[in-house]
């Protein structure tokens, strides 16, 4: 659920913010070669916070910078709050 | 005042070690004697367009030699260089090293020449501030043995202050300059960072975070890590500290205005409160109403600008226009408390955002605020109220476009959202809220 919602989204900002046709997304893709700037990835964070309800870059107590898609998916799936808590 | 001219960067050079690397591959002595025989006096200069390195020969080229040196940030197009050459009364402009050889003599003598700046600014007209070589180093350190060894990285442009500070610090402190192109992307300039033993690098905290988002930012061989423009936050400090164990953190706090600044060394955020005390490096602080004033208790009257100084208090202090909070031992960075939001360390002005929503047909009112972005301290945000008819459906769509057209990227509305009726002061204002 978390990785579709972050393709879709990613795919979104993408189009509205560096223009064009987002890339395709694997687990090695390196963010940064996305060719999605910081500003981008600070929207892309924060479109996700209203998504899915939580902002791990914030919940966590050690600040993390995932580098590939594929640690984004599962840094938010780490910090994901349990279903019995969001039901 | 001396009699005495002030050394040009060419003769300060000679108290490096002359085999000592300006550059990687290009030793003091080599960059020296590739700068001889140019006309002792030349006409102003406009250098636009250089790779980093080209950029360091012809500054060390025409310091002493030009009268007036103009900075022109990468990507400045030629109307506005034009307008820059006119302003500063410049003759010529070098953009490759060539250029530099078929520089014509002018008649008269050699003066300190002039450095001249562009301010930021992506959408005003940028104001063009004019440097020496004295002011542009009043906080170099210049122990040529202790900077020995030393590799400055630089990832921001050199044509801005704080990357020429990089450049001068590597230059004048006997240290070595690694300067990656500029338009590479990220990743790959960390790498070239990495390759080259970089010990001391300068950055923004949002540039710090996507730093350590490049593969190879764990290799950087880091001793100095430094962090400035923006509020560094206690995760960033925290993360930096774990990832470069062998390096020193320092964040910087500088005011323009006051022409003052100092560094917090102790990785945490903010600064301690003792400071408002025991002023650090002569910077006497005060907190009056939740606002941070400054005043600088050496060198007065010494700074650029100084003469535009309406906005000092009767004791010296200025507003420095940034919120802090006093919490236990420490001072707090909270934002800038005339709502100016910081996007990444480029300031946005909510008032024209407001303005340029308002020109939309479709919106009746409008507020913009910021939320808080782990990534870029800080986004903007609009709250629409759509004006009656709009269709809402399309409204968002039509605004980004809009805004798309009008406004640069950190300046648009990331979220926006629609909603009925927006706060009013009881004197009709809209409410707009200071920094979180």
């Amino acid at each position: 659920m978390i990785r579709s919602t972050l393709t879709q989204v990613f795919t979104e900002v993408f189009e509205e913010h560096a223009g064009g046709e987002a890339p395709a997304l694997a687990d090695a893709s390196v963010l940064l070669e996305t060719g999605l700037d910081s500003l981008g990835f600070a929207i892309l964070v924060t479109r996700l916070e209203d998504e899915l309800g939580f902002d791990p870059f914030t919940e966590a107590a050690d600040a993390v910078y995932p580098r590939t898609f594929g640690e984004l998916v599962a840094f938010y799936e780490a910090h994901a709050p349990s279903l019995r808590e969001t039901a | 005042m001396s009699d005495l001219a002030p050394l040009s960067l060419r003769e300060r050079l000679a108290a490096r070690d002359p085999a000592s690397e300006v550059l990687p591959g290009v030793s003091t002595a080599a960059l020296r004697a590739s700068v001889e025989g140019l006309p002792a006096h030349v006409a102003g200069v406009v250098l636009r367009d250089l790779d980093p390195a080209s950029f360091v020969r012809a500054l060390v080229a025409l310091d002493g030699r030009a009268e007036s040196l103009v900075l022109a940030p990468p990507g400045t197009d030629a109307a506005v260089q034009a307008d820059y050459a006119a302003r500063a009364r410049c003759a010529h402009q070098v953009a490759t090293l060539e250029d530099l050889a078929h520089l014509p003599a002018a008649p008269g003598e050699a003066a300190p020449t002039r450095w001249v700046l562009a301010t930021s600014g992506t959408t005003a007209a940028p104001k063009l501030v004019g440097h020496t070589l004295a002011s542009l180093t009043r906080s170099t350190r210049t122990d040529v043995a202790r900077g020995a060894g030393l590799r400055w990285g630089l990832l921001y442009d050199p044509t801005r202050y704080a990357g020429l500070q990089v450049v001068l610090q590597a230059l004048l402190g006997g240290s070595t300059l690694l300067a990656p192109p500029l338009a590479a992307p990220l990743p790959e300039r960390v790498s070239a960072l990495a390759r080259d033993g970089c010990t001391h690098l300068s950055a923004t905290p949002t540039l710090w975070r996507r730093v350590l988002m490049t593969p190879a930012s764990a290799s950087l061989p880091l001793r100095q890590i430094t962090l400035g423009g923006e509020i560094a936050d206690q995760a960033l400090l925290d993360r930096l500290s774990a990832t470069f164990p062998e390096a020193r953190v320092a964040h910087i706090f500088a005011s323009t205005e006051a022409g003052v600044g100092f560094s917090v060394t102790d990785g945490k955020a903010g600064f301690p409160r003792r400071y408002l005390e025991e002023p650090p490096r002569g910077v006497a602080l005060r907190v009056r109403e939740g606002r941070l004033f400054v005043k600088n208790t050496r060198v007065l009257g010494a700074y650029l600008g100084e003469e535009d100084s309406t906005f000092r208090d009767a004791e010296g202090f200025v507003d420095t226009g940034d919120a802090v909070e006093v919490r236990g031992d420490r001072v707090l960075f909270l934002g800038r408390a005339s709502g100016v939001i910081n996007v990444g360390g480029q300031k946005v002005h909510p008032e024209r955002v407001e303005a340029v929503l308002l020109a939309h047909p479709g919106v009746a009112a409008v507020r913009v605020g910021q939320r808080r972005s782990p990534i870029t301290g800080a986004l903007v945000t609009a709250e629409v109220t759509p004006a009656p008819g709009a269709a809402a459906g399309a409204l968002k769509r039509e605004l980004r476009a809009h805004c798309a057209a009008l406004l640069a990227p950190h300046e648009r509305p990331a979220l926006v959202r629609l909603s009925g009726a927006l706060r009013m002061s009881p004197a009709g204002k809209l409410v707009r809220e200071v920094a979180p």
